[in-house]
């Protein structure tokens, strides 16, 4: 509950208010609308424009969305992209946050012995740039290296070996769990917190009632972290839509081999800045943008509307 | 078993810490390869430096062939200046919403927080446009003021949440001792702010270090690169240089890593404490 | 029901040591209350005959088995939380039959258990109710219909009332006392409010610092407090104490002075002479007059009147407080000098231990 508003305040006069205003507000507001609300709405005035060989900009309307996905030329990777994108986000739904789930699990269990160690190392991948990551994972991976080959064939599995990253097949999926392998401390950590909010009596009445500690987990935790789980879901979403640095750094801006690791982040900014197979097309590049980001408010929106309103918060 | 046994159960620290190896393996395997010869890196890469393979050649051609100085004093400056603006304006804003409410503030509020959800980096190509028209292209400028406005949404609503937990009165008698607003807000209200400097510091600090992307788009010139970008096209240039590439990683991850493991209580609480929110 | 046997109970978290050596015999249909300040260990006991928490050594039987091992389900005992611990996800009925459900007991007993229970606690109409929508006092009766469907060979309260308000308090636990006489059920009830624990004891154990102090029925450690602490815990406004000394001892008498009083004569028996002694008598027991085997006197200082009786604080001759009962409409005024008696066996003598002289 926010404190009541004091009444000296409320009895300010309004010239006074105004002033305080300006000077508390204004410099935030005044640098977040021009750096963070104008370029978006810049971009999409954007990318209703074309620009021709001069540099003359003309105005088009929705052209760029018909080339954009109806010109083969242009829907073929962005499809791709989309595609690939959408894997990206089902291997981290489906690998990083049931494992976050169960690792904030076991480190809430009371009476656990080093507790603050285990939470410290867990959470320091997310702390590293992914530069760092992506590379540190591509030479670890790599056939040259045989680091991972040989760990495999200690374990006797050696067969299952092979260069995944540089398979078309293999490399989206070994990116993703990568960046799995960074970012699983986030739903870790979010949801440790939310777990702590239980409180220990609603726990020992579950147990008195004859619950083991798996049913607790699933009949009583679970339902209670729903609102923060479906919080993650929702960021994650977010980010993997907007990721770009992880591919990049390990594949480039062509996201090979032959473009089966490219993602919206990639092809966006091939678009834009253009590489060695294409000049870059600001206009082009302002309309997958605005595709990206309406991409982005779909799925938020969907979660604000669906999820937020079924989803109680228990007063705990 | 009771649930104190369980939680001592040897299942539950095998889980733990085979994925705790998992965490830090590979960066651990990363440094302790970068101090080895480049035939001990391939012939053992499980084994530690001992005498015989120990080498710094890595590390000597990254100083040599790169300004990792320079990118390390960049990122230093990006990231310290834009966390003090976004802690300072952030505040200010914070402050203004939650205790000079006027008709507009929950509209005000809300227009702010769009920026937690929408990534400020599709507007790119404006951002680019509009930093070369102001001749700001290429400058630490131009990223202090793109990660400030990136940043200022999510501590203007962490702090707000922190404000509103300041009793009323302790406010109210400032004032009616005739002290001016500018004066209660520096020294009645920030001191008071200090446990969420913590959380704001982790929601920031850390994307702006890590960012590649607008480094890589509005800097051009090497000695306005930063770490991580610098890094990247290091290793995007010597590749084959193992010795090199292992030692450019281990510079990148080092400084990090000590900074973590030193505030690493501090981190966690906050993160924990902020995110119940 | 069945009873409960705990022998030489120890906890110790490292070097602190909860709970020392306790040890309690609970027949069956009993109502124990466990009472004491914050601290002195008895929400730690009911935890660890609930089988929350594990005993550093000792020994719990219940219904004749011996449970030290056994999980919290096992034991056949039902418990009723401070703050209700209601689960906020589940309906009234739900929340009822959860646990029996994992228990293995088939859906037309537990229909029949919860009719059972909603009945006895009148929550017939709250059954499809979600806790959040349900007063405190509901909660509570949810709480409790919860132990009642699980047919517990001992049900555990911990400090069921303290989040309720004055009113509320005084309804449920005459509801708590009603549901006792009905089931004939056996209950150890924990609370750090004496007139809870008088009101609904079969028997008392007072704790303090992990030990038991005396263990016995309400009226019992009113009239006989074994030491020090009980008689100071037990009864409302607390008993006076006044600091005493024996002055002489001859012909199988000691003779006791103090401040505040006049000489006291006891019975000798083990006191000898300078023996330092706490006298003390309950307000209750203190009647205006000037002559009787206590006799105290002093300046009044303050008198709380509440109606029918009224209690005036005198302020004695070393400087302390005393409170006397003073019953009718006459009451006596702040300065007025008071001399105020007690009869012998209201006068509870205690040595220097804390223990009390016979």
């Amino acid at each position: 509950m926010p404190e009541p508003v004091s009444q000296i305040v409320a009895q300010m006069p309004r010239g006074k208010r105004a002033g305080l205003l300006l000077l508390f507000l204004g410099p935030a507001v005044a640098i977040y609308s021009l750096f963070s609300i104008y370029p978006l709405i810049a971009t999409m005035a954007l990318s209703t424009y074309t620009s021709d060989p001069s540099g003359a900009r003309h105005f088009v309307g929705l052209a760029n969305f018909e080339t954009l996905l109806g010109n083969s030329l242009w829907s073929k990777p962005f499809w791709n992209a989309l595609g690939n994108n959408l894997i990206f986000f089902t291997v981290h739904m489906c690998v990083q946050n049931p494992i976050g789930i169960a690792l904030a699990g076991l480190l809430s269990l009371p009476g656990l012995k080093l507790k603050g160690l285990y939470r410290t190392v867990m959470f320091l991948p997310t702390m590293l740039s992914v530069v760092i990551v992506g590379f540190s994972w591509n030479l670890i991976l790599s056939p040259l290296w045989g680091v991972a080959s040989g760990a495999l064939k200690a374990v006797g599995l050696g067969s299952l070996f092979a260069p995944w990253l540089g398979l078309e097949s293999s490399a989206l999926v070994t990116l993703s769990l990568i960046s799995v392998w960074q970012f699983v401390g986030i739903p870790m950590m979010l949801i440790y917190a939310a777990l702590l909010n239980i409180p220990e009596e609603l726990i020992d009445a579950a147990r008195v009632d004859g619950l083991g500690h798996f049913r607790i987990f699933f009949h009583i935790k679970l339902p209670l972290i729903l609102p923060t789980i479906s919080l993650i879901s929702v960021l994650t979403f977010v980010a993997n839509f907007n990721a770009f640095d992880l591919i990049y750094s390990v594949k480039g801006a062509l996201a090979g081999p032959n473009f089966s690791t490219d993602i919206l982040g990639t092809f966006f900014y091939r678009t834009f800045f253009g590489n060695q197979l294409q000049l870059g097309n600001p206009t082009m590049g302002a309309a997958v943008a605005t595709v990206m980001f309406f991409i982005i408010l779909v799925g938020v929106c969907l979660y604000l509307f669906l999820v937020q309103r079924r989803i109680r918060r228990y007063a705990l | 078993m009771t649930i104190e046994q369980r939680a001592r159960s040897v299942g539950v620290h095998l889980v733990l810490v085979a994925y705790s190896a998992l965490a830090v393996g590979p960066l651990l395997l990363v440094v302790m390869n970068s101090f080895k010869t480049r035939s001990a890196i391939f012939g053992a890469p499980l084994a530690p430096p001992d005498a015989a393979t120990f080498s710094l050649v890595g590390y000597e051609k990254v100083f040599r062939a790169s300004n990792i100085l320079t990118y390390f004093s960049n990122s230093l400056i990006v990231t310290l200046v834009s966390m003090a603006l976004v802690l300072l304006l952030g505040a200010m804003a914070a402050w203004a919403l939650t205790e000079y409410r006027f008709r507009g503030s929950t509209v005000l509020a809300l227009f702010l927080s769009i920026g937690i959800m929408v990534p400020i980096r599709l507007g790119s190509v404006a951002i680019l446009n509009m930093m070369r028209s102001a001749g700001l292209n290429d400058t630490l400028t131009a990223l202090i003021l793109i990660y400030v406005a990136q940043g200022l949404p999510m501590a203007i609503f962490i702090l707000s949440e922190f404000i509103q937990q300041i009793p009323t009165d302790l406010r109210d008698a400032a004032r009616c001792d005739g002290v001016p607003e500018t004066r209660i807000f520096l020294e009645v209200i920030a001191p008071l702010l200090r446990p969420a400097i913590a959380t704001v510091a982790v929601f920031t600090i850390v994307p702006i270090w890590n960012d590649l992307w607008f480094p890589l788009i509005l800097t051009s010139s090497d000695s306005t690169h930063t770490v991580t970008l610098g890094v990247q096209q290091f290793l995007g240039q010597y590749i084959t240089d193992w010795n090199s590439v292992l030692a450019a990683l281990s510079m990148a991850i080092l400084p990090v890593v000590v900074i973590y493991v030193i505030l690493s209580r501090q981190l966690i609480a906050g993160l924990t404490s902020g995110a119940v929110k | 029901m069945a009873n409960l046997r705990i022998e030489h109970l120890n906890k110790r978290y490292g070097a602190a040591t909860v709970l020392n050596d306790v040890s309690l015999s609970i027949e069956a249909g009993e109502f124990v209350v466990l009472v004491g300040p914050s601290g002195c260990g008895k929400s730690t006991l009911l935890r660890m005959i609930a089988g929350l928490d594990g005993a550093s050594s000792g020994d719990i039987h219940i219904a004749g088995r011996l449970v030290n091992t056994l999980a919290p389900a096992e034991r056949g005992i039902a418990m009723v939380f401070q703050s209700y611990a209601l689960y906020p996800h589940m309906d009234v009925r739900k929340n009822m039959t959860f646990g029996l459900k994992f228990t293995g007991v088939p859906p037309a007993e537990r229909k029949r258990r919860v009719a059972e229970a909603a009945r006895m606690l009148r929550l017939e109409d709250l059954l499809e109710r979600y806790p959040r929508d349900l007063s405190g006092g509901q909660r509570q009766r949810v709480a409790i219909g919860r132990a009642i469907v699980r047919e517990p060979a001992v049900f555990l309260f911990d400090e069921p009332l303290s989040n309720l308000d004055a009113a509320l308090r005084v309804s449920t636990r005459v509801e708590i006392a009603r549901l006792h006489r009905m089931l004939k059920a056996t209950i150890v009830y924990v609370t750090h409010d004496q007139v809870e624990a008088m009101t609904l004891a079969d028997r008392i154990v007072v704790m303090n610092k992990g030990r038991l102090e005396q263990v016995g029925k309400p009226l019992d450690l009113y009239y006989a407090p074994a030491n020090l602490f009980v008689a100071g815990f037990i009864g409302s406004p607390a008993m006076n104490f006044f600091e005493a000394k024996v002055e002489s001892v001859e012909g199988g008498r000691a003779r006791v002075t103090g401040a505040g009083f006049r000489n006291l004569d006891l019975p000798a028996t083990a006191l000898k002479v300078g023996d330092a002694l706490t006298v003390g008598v309950r307000p209750e027991h203190l009647a205006q007059g000037t002559t009787g085997p206590f006799v105290a006197e002093g300046v009044v200082e303050l008198v709380e009147r509440l109606g029918e009786s009224s209690f005036a604080h005198v302020r004695r001759a070393d400087d302390r407080l005393f409170v006397a009962e003073v019953r009718g409409r006459e009451t006596p005024t702040p300065g007025e000098r008071m001399t105020l008696i007690a009869a012998a066996q209201d006068v509870h003598v205690f040595d220097a231990s804390g223990l009390r002289v016979s």
